[in-house]
């Protein structure tokens, strides 16, 4: 039965079942359906916002945005704050737009500060929608930040400081390098208070554009390369590469991204087994005990230099 | 230091002396010994001896020896034959992009009006390079493109993006046809202008560009996407086509339930090989002291919780952020 006859004959378990079909096409087409059929859906859809796939989840709340019922609104704030994929947030701040209750203004303002940038956007715009305007300049820096509208943060000037420092936590550099290009033509007091956090961030992008920073606010040159030093290091771990030289020769190398380093594993591993057929255990590791020692050190220097010249 | 270049053979050649024999197949055979520096020095020899030397390099080109194509391109476009542009023709289709790039650029230099309809398939070409040279090669020859759709495509290929955009509607076939780029920037680019067309002929490039390896091109087809009239409800199951990077949690646990370390080695933890070394000692040395029977019953309840335990560690690895 197509998507068509379904609709007109009311068939709301058909339409559902379409909603995770291998067509992208038709799952649109029948959470259009599903919305189009009003509240007879609202139940068994509300249904489906938890323990579904995610494509069933997705299109139950595009259905549920079409039917606008009050009764969506609460599983839908639900969704938004506590629904662990991205998309599904995303969507559920779009519904809770399209319904436009009031009901869900205060959890879409705690949206604005969701992780994921795609929520983020989703909730300001749903905001928009319902006719909400910001009370305070926290709330204006927020929705502004949602929108990437970075001109207007800049214009916010100081008032925007406290938000954009509270962003830092976002996972795009790009979009954290927005930030310390703002604090920075900002310059006050309250953004000196991000140096140090921004000169350890594990982005080298974001780290020159604290130093920038750094500067505009007048922290002394002198303590920049302290602050930097306390970065987050990313790279492999010194130590780690040289224990795992010493005791399985070769793997350490493969930590260090050589792509030799499991061939040197094959090689001692083999001439493990063969001193110990030949000399046995003992003999055998005390040759190889200092010769892996060797190697353990060689290893770590050259770990140490390779994180130095990572910077 | 070991003169490598010495050790397996490899002479310099006298290139002046090549040239004043008139030694073509000799100088064809020292770029295979040349360096990057001494190719261009040998492609220019190669173009002085003229005609003369264009039966023995369109041969050379049609035999594709890799190395050689570029250079003896470039000899090519030094003599400046119309009999070479059927060679030059089929070397746009060349598997590699170089060779077509100098293929496209050479037959702007040639000007031969038989290269016009090769260059214009050529502006659809997947690679940036290509597309560039043969747009400019088309427009050095005063190339008119007969419509705005061909417009786009040469300025696309010219990457004159303020000009694709005034062009407006007939530039969404060009700029589609761009998505397909390896290179995300360029298409970043085509996402972008194809939201400021604010056409709903763009409908179809843009969710297909919601569902795009790259981040940045995701996030602006979800900027440019309403401008051109899709629904913003619509946008969340299009970002959810994305490509996901997920562990198998079956896979996990299978792999260290027979191979115990490698299970965790496949969801990238870096000391999975260092436990399945450490359990292949450790079953050697159980065997020996403990004998076969008495090993397995000791053994196969560790395997049983590492496998375990790597399932759980791949079904709580976090989904890749949007």
């Amino acid at each position: 039965m197509d998507i068509d006859a379904m609709k007109q004959a009311r068939d709301v378990r058909g339409l559902i079942r379409h909603l995770d079909h291998d067509t992208h096409d038709l799952q649109w087409r029948a959470a259009d359906a599903l919305g189009s059929l009003g509240e007879i859906a609202c139940e068994p859809l509300l249904k489906l916002l938890v323990y579904h796939k995610l494509n069933v989840r997705i299109g139950a709340i595009e259905a549920l945005s079409e039917i606008k019922s009050p009764r969506s609104v609460d599983p839908l704030i639900r969704s938004l704050l506590t629904d662990e994929n991205h998309e599904v947030r995303w969507v559920a701040a779009l519904a809770l737009g399209e319904i436009g209750d009031k009901r869900a203004i205060p959890p879409l303002l705690d949206s604005l500060k969701d992780d994921d940038r795609y929520v983020r956007y989703g909730s300001a715009k749903a905001l928009e929608e319902i006719g909400w305007s910001a009370e305070t300049d926290q709330e204006s820096a927020f929705y502004y930040f949602a929108l990437q509208d970075w001109e207007a943060l800049k214009k916010m000037g100081n008032a925007a400081t406290g938000p954009l420092i509270d962003m830092l936590k976002e996972q795009h550099p790009s979009i954290r390098i927005h930030i310390v290009n703002i604090l920075s033509s900002i310059g006050s007091i309250e953004a000196k208070r991000s140096c140090d956090r921004v000169l350890r961030d594990p982005d080298a992008d974001v780290r020159w554009r604290a130093v920038l920073l750094a500067n505009r606010c007048g922290v002394p040159a002198s303590q920049l390369p302290i602050e930097l030093s306390k970065r987050l290091r990313t790279g492999p771990n010194k130590y780690v590469a040289t224990m795992l030289n010493f005791f399985f020769l070769g793997l350490g190398y493969d930590y260090l991204g050589r792509w030799w380093g499991f061939l040197v594993l094959e090689i001692y591993l083999m001439l493990v087994l063969l001193g110990q057929l030949r000399f046995g255990a003992v003999i055998t590791f005390a040759i190889l005990f200092p010769i892996m020692a060797i190697f353990a050190v060689q290893t770590y220097f050259t770990a140490k230099k390779e994180a130095a010249l990572a910077g | 230091m070991v003169n490598l270049s010495k050790l397996f053979g490899k002479t310099t050649v006298d290139i002046e002396k090549l040239t004043a024999a008139k030694d073509i197949s000799g100088l064809i055979r020292a770029l295979r010994s040349s360096d990057m520096h001494t190719q261009p020095v040998i492609a220019k020899a190669l173009g002085s001896l003229g005609p003369a030397a264009l039966d023995v390099l369109i041969r050379a080109l049609k035999n594709k020896e890799k190395e050689n194509q570029l250079v003896i391109i470039q000899a090519l476009i030094e003599i400046r034959d119309p009999q070479s542009v059927p060679v030059l023709i089929e070397a746009l289709k060349d598997e590699n992009s170089e060779v077509r790039w100098e293929a496209a650029i050479a037959l702007g230099e040639i000007g031969d009006l038989r290269a016009i309809e090769p260059l214009i398939l050529c502006l659809r070409d997947l690679d940036k390079y290509a597309r560039y040279g043969a747009a400019l090669s088309l427009f050095r020859m005063g190339w008119k493109p007969p419509d705005d759709v061909e417009k786009a495509f040469l300025y696309v290929g010219m990457q004159e993006w303020d000009a694709v955009r005034l062009i407006g509607e007939p530039a969404v076939p060009a700029l589609t046809h761009i998505l397909q780029d390896q290179h995300s920037n360029v298409r970043t680019k085509a996402v972008e202008i194809l939201g400021e067309l604010k056409t709903p002929g763009a409908i179809p490039a843009l969710i297909q560009s919601l569902a795009d390896e790259s981040p940045d091109v995701r996030w602006k087809a979800v900027l440019a996407s309403p401008k051109c009239g899709i629904k913003l409800m619509h946008l969340p199951r299009g970002l959810s086509r994305r490509p996901i990077k997920t562990k198998n949690p079956l896979i996990a646990g299978f792999l260290n339930f027979l191979l115990p370390g490698l299970g965790y080695a496949y969801l990238a933890k870096w000391w999975g090989v260092m436990i399945y070394e450490i359990d292949i000692f450790g079953t050697i040395l159980l065997f020996q002291y403990l004998g076969e029977e008495f090993s397995y019953e000791t053994l196969i309840p560790i395997y049983l919780l590492l496998a375990v335990h790597a399932w759980y560690l791949a079904k709580k690895m976090p989904v890749d952020s949007p």
